[in-house]
């Protein structure tokens, strides 16, 4: 799997390429600024990026910038943006398109690197992966609502599993239930908050995620 | 005398034209220069005229010494001096005028003309307080006077019972000679303060008391302008100095108390999970070969502390200066903000580019304080925030539907916001009865830096 590395701090991006490769990710390009991002993510169109939001030359949200454009020119190019801050703004912003294959974690996220691949992985599929403090804080923010306050505190952690975007096995394994019990509850969370129920992974999690953001 | 004092003042006009340059040193520009010396231009025709109408004494000379003076040293006071010297000059004019007037009625109705054609140099006798008119000049009085040349009539002021009276008249107009003659004339007019004056006969009084009204009545249009101006001036000057000393000192206090927090947070959070760390970290490499399982359990501890650490480091981060903030501005700030609080935020938003970096910030805790407030003491369900940049003011409305009660004096927050806001010169309004809504209004003056570049 081809992967582009947008870091500007030569000790993470070095961390960082050392351990997609022990993963056995093939690293098309590492580079360290926006403007060398965008050129990279449109010439080698990789299989999935991986972005530090905040770049040179702006020391802004460059990275993040950087991003967006690219996948307004190529729709859905899997991007997996990594920052020390996950801001509801620009989760907001990633998911607009509701094309997938998006990612928004904290960097801390890539100390555990099993989880980091994984959800890797997932963003080249197409899947979308939050970070659990974007979920937590959309949440809270919706907790006090009608429909959500219908969920039971069960159904509100399967919620929570699925926003961030994992698999109805991922959540069973979490949970340590069933696949079964997991697929009974999200039905039944999908009926509580009147979203149209559906087989595809990533379009359950677009819809929940546009649901919790609304 | 007289030419003396013009020349003085011309070299005065010249020596302050010469001096008038600005702060750095550069010559002024024409403007500058004639606008410098305006005021103090001024005092030399105040004096001339007042040479005419009070002729040259000691106190006229005074008086162009003085403005010659000032002309060279402040051109600015010179145009106080000059209000005052005309609302002086006004004053003693109106003197001057009613004692002519007193004079010239007192003569009038006592006045009559004796006849007179005694042969030049023969003896006569004037009556003590008589005035001689016409070209008649008596050498000595009181008696026997010499007449030197024949007078027309000799004006006593009880008139002798035996003597036949003839008035006198009619008053003699001013002419445009006599009014700069005593600029260039020599001589030092004698009599007493008012007797330049009377020699224009009875009605002498009219262009003196005409020149004492404009005296005045410009000398009033000045204060205003000048005396008046410097004051309000001086006012305004004095209470924005302990305004500026008051805010000074919170912004001051407030940095400080700042540090004092970053410090502490710091000392109690990040550095201490660090310094466990590290020892978490020893007691794992020492473990390592007896028991490897309890060594990785360590390390796994070590990785959740330096996780918890990121977090604390991030929070405090956060509290200093939002990341989005920093990124993109006060507008994306505010909307980031209104996404992270449980209330429903409509916001209405224009700003069209980025304003300086420490009144982003205070303008940002400010929104922030007041939805924190919204959301935990006022129990508000929805929060409308209107933000506007208009004239060099950043303009922020935030109203919420809440119980209202909101009262800077008695909460921390609001104050500290207020005085955070001082140091930009900006205000804090809070109009928030008990029962709601809370309207919080704030406005900074600040200018706009850029206009928006990025894409977004």
């Amino acid at each position: 799997m081809r992967v582009v590395v947008a870091e500007d701090l030569f000790l993470l991006r070095d961390g960082l390429v050392r351990l997609l490769e022990a993963h056995g990710f093939e690293i098309t390009e590492a580079v360290g600024t926006g403007p060398d991002l965008l050129r990279a993510l449109l010439t080698h169109r990789p299989d999935v990026a991986i972005v530090d939001v905040r770049l040179p030359p702006s020391f802004t949200d460059e990275g993040l910038q950087a991003a967006l454009a690219a996948r307004r020119r190529v729709p859905g190019l899997p991007v997996l943006v990594l920052s020390q801050y996950v801001e509801q703004l620009y989760a907001r912003e990633l998911l607009a398109d509701q094309a997938g294959g998006v990612g928004y974690l904290l960097k801390d996220r890539v100390f555990n690197d099993d989880q980091f691949v994984e959800a890797l992985r997932a963003v080249a599929g197409g899947g979308t992966v939050m970070d659990p403090e974007v979920v937590s804080k959309l949440l809270v923010r919706r907790a006090r609502e009608e429909p959500v306050t219908r969920l039971s505190p069960r159904e509100r952690e399967v919620l929570a599993l699925m926003a961030e975007g994992r698999s109805n096995s991922a959540i069973a394994q979490r949970l340590f239930v069933t696949e079964k019990a997991v697929s009974k509850h999200s039905t039944s969370i999908f009926a509580k908050l009147d979203l149209a129920p559906s087989d595809d992974d990533n379009r359950r999690v677009l819809a929940v995620l546009a649901y919790l953001n609304a | 005398m007289g030419p003396v004092v013009t020349i003085f003042s011309i070299v005065c006009a010249v020596i302050a034209w010469l001096r008038s340059r600005d702060r750095a040193g550069d010559p002024r520009s024409w403007r500058h220069r004639v606008k410098a010396m305006g005021w103090g231009l001024l005092l030399l025709p105040i004096a001339w005229i007042v040479m005419w109408l009070f002729g040259v004494n000691p106190a006229t000379v005074g008086l162009l010494l003085l403005s010659g003076a000032v002309l060279i040293m402040a051109p600015v006071v010179a145009a106080d001096l000059a209000t005052v010297m005309l609302i002086l000059l006004g004053l003693y004019g109106l003197a001057a005028a009613f004692a002519v007037f007193k004079h010239a009625r007192q003569t009038a109705r006592v006045v009559m003309a004796v006849p007179v054609r005694a042969a030049r140099g023969a003896r006569i006798f004037v009556p003590k307080g008589a005035v001689v008119s016409g070209a008649g000049k008596v050498t000595a009085a009181p008696h026997p006077a010499r007449i030197t040349s024949p007078p027309t009539a000799v004006a006593v002021p009880r008139p002798p019972k035996s003597t036949s009276f003839q008035q006198i008249h009619p008053p003699k107009t001013v002419s445009l000679h006599q009014v700069f003659a005593p600029a260039f004339s020599t001589g030092i007019r004698p009599g007493p303060w008012y007797a330049a004056l009377t020699g224009t006969g009875p009605q002498g009084y009219v262009p003196v008391l005409l020149a004492a009204f404009l005296f005045l009545a410009f000398g009033l249009w000045l204060v205003p302008r000048t005396l008046g101006a410097r004051g309000a001036l001086i006012g305004r000057l004095s209470s924005r100095v302990q305004r500026l000393s008051e805010t000074r000192t919170d912004a001051v206090d407030t940095a400080a108390a700042e540090l004092r927090r970053v410090e502490r947070d710091l000392h109690d959070g990040a550095q201490a999970r660090l310094v466990a760390l590290g020892m978490s970290l020893r007691a794992a490499e020492r473990m390592f070969d007896t028991s490897p399982k309890a060594a990785l359990a360590l390390v796994g501890e070590a990785r959740e502390m330096s996780s918890r650490a990121l977090t604390e480091l991030r929070d405090l981060v956060r509290g200093i200066h939002p990341p989005v903030l920093a990124d993109r501005g006060l507008g994306d700030a505010v909307r980031a903000l209104a996404l992270e609080t449980p209330v429903n935020t409509t916001l209405d938003i224009d700003l069209p580019g980025r304003l300086a970096e420490p009144v982003e910030s205070a303008a940002y805790f400010a929104v922030a304080e007041v939805l924190a407030n919204a959301a935990k003491h006022a129990q508000a369900r929805t929060v409308e925030i209107h933000m506007r940049h208009t004239g060099d003011v950043l303009r922020i409305a935030v109203t919420d539907d809440g119980i209202g009660g909101a009262d800077p004096a008695k909460g921390s927050g609001l104050r500290g916001v207020e005085r955070r806001l001082g140091t930009f010169d900006g205000i804090l309004a809070v109009n928030s009865p008990p029962g709601g809504p809370t309207i919080v209004v704030i406005e900074v003056p600040c200018a706009l830096l850029s206009l928006k570049t990025s894409s977004c």
